[in-house]
């Protein structure tokens, strides 16, 4: 029996990576706009949503206001770094389709991960340690350079696993960005 | 289920167990105060250990449905080992966090009324409800799934590629140059 073509195994990789991608793309966006719309609805006296909305949000995120940027005078759901965090996992995803495509999936080359690990982890070891205390610009800055990678590990993750699911083969495994 | 690492005796990997083991811990250090400054980060290496657990138990090469599905299961643990441990440390969390907002409000002149706010919030008791504990549960496991997927398919990315064993040589060996040490032909 012949192989099958490159198209005709890129299909049920497309086919799955397409929709993941959107899920994830539509979370992330619901996800960030939680956490700006928690301060907004309690500077506009909605108390019950707002607190909803924070709770939901309290057990990732330790909500320090002083380590939180603030809108319309009340901090927002998660802390500067985690905001950056997951804006960076939004701006990931938005490249994703122009870096990765939805023909293949692959996990990112180690390096490329370490070296976007990097200024994150010095960040949180220096105030961790006492040495330094960064603002909050610089820790959202370090969390967004973090936060871009993380969708191609997500996605290729729960790609593979509806592969597993519906029992198709897998295409172009192991790729490196 | 197809396509995933397999042990040696035929059946597919345990995943349940590295699962509850880093679940366990990622929940601890999640829900315990001041320790629980790390975040998300957490969960996240609770992914990345339960996929380093299931390389070390797995005899073959892992794929990132391996560390998703173990990562989801890890946060899924987490999520209940969190939230039954914060239940007693609720108030010590609190109260840290109306310390530091309180101590914050010393720099100024007079505190912002959101920020009294905030502090009021703090010192109003909550009463236990289960409802709103599985809602809260429910809602926890869900988000801390999707952060383990993430921890246990970077921890496949690390740890989750094994070398192949090398081939055997297929070039027979040399006998032994000289007489036998003992003497005989």
């Amino acid at each position: 029996m012949s192989e099958p073509s490159a198209t005709a195994r890129e299909r049920p990789v497309r086919r799955a990576a397409l929709p993941v991608f959107v899920l994830a793309l539509a979370a992330s966006l619901a996800w960030l706009s939680a956490i700006l719309l928690a301060p907004y609805l309690r500077s506009r006296g909605d108390a019950a949503a707002s607190s909803f909305l924070y709770a939901v949000f309290a057990p990732v995120c330790h909500q320090i206001p002083s380590r939180s940027f603030f809108v319309r005078g009340f901090p927002l759901a998660v802390c500067a770094r985690c905001l950056g965090i997951y804006a960076g996992a939004l701006a990931g995803l938005l490249a994703y389709p122009f870096v990765r495509g939805f023909s293949r999936i692959g996990l990112p080359a180690g390096r490329l991960f370490l070296l976007l690990s990097l200024p994150i982890s010095l960040d949180f070891a220096g105030g961790a340690f006492g040495l330094w205390s960064s603002p909050n610009g610089l820790r959202a800055a370090t969390g967004f350079a973090w936060g871009l990678i993380l969708p191609f590990y997500f996605v290729t993750g729960v790609v593979e696993l509806v592969l597993w699911r519906s029992g198709r083969p897998l295409a172009n495994r192991g790729e490196k960005t | 289920m197809n396509g995933s690492a397999s042990t040696t005796d035929g059946r597919g990997p345990d995943y349940l167990v590295p699962a509850l083991i880093a679940g366990a811990a990622a929940g601890v250090l999640s829900a315990v105060p001041l320790v629980n400054c790390l975040c998300c980060l957490w969960i996240i290496g609770g992914g990345v250990l339960a996929a380093y657990l299931l390389a070390d138990r797995t005899p073959g090469s892992l794929t990132a449905g391996d560390g998703a599905l173990v990562g989801a299961l890890t946060g899924m643990a987490a999520a209940v080992v969190s939230s039954i441990i914060e239940l007693p440390l609720r108030p010590f969390n609190e109260a840290f966090v109306r310390r530091l907002a309180a101590g914050l409000s010393r720099f100024t002149q007079q505190m912002p009324s959101q920020w009294r706010d905030l502090v009021e919030r703090g010192n109003t008791p909550r009463v236990f409800s289960p409802g709103l504990f599985l809602l809260n549960l429910f809602i926890t496991a869900a988000i801390f799934a999707a952060l383990g997927v993430l921890g246990g398919v970077i921890g496949v990315s690390i740890f989750g590629r094994k070398k192949a064993p090398l081939p055997s040589p297929t070039r027979p060996t040399e006998p032994p140059q000289g007489p036998p040490p003992d003497g005989t032909v």
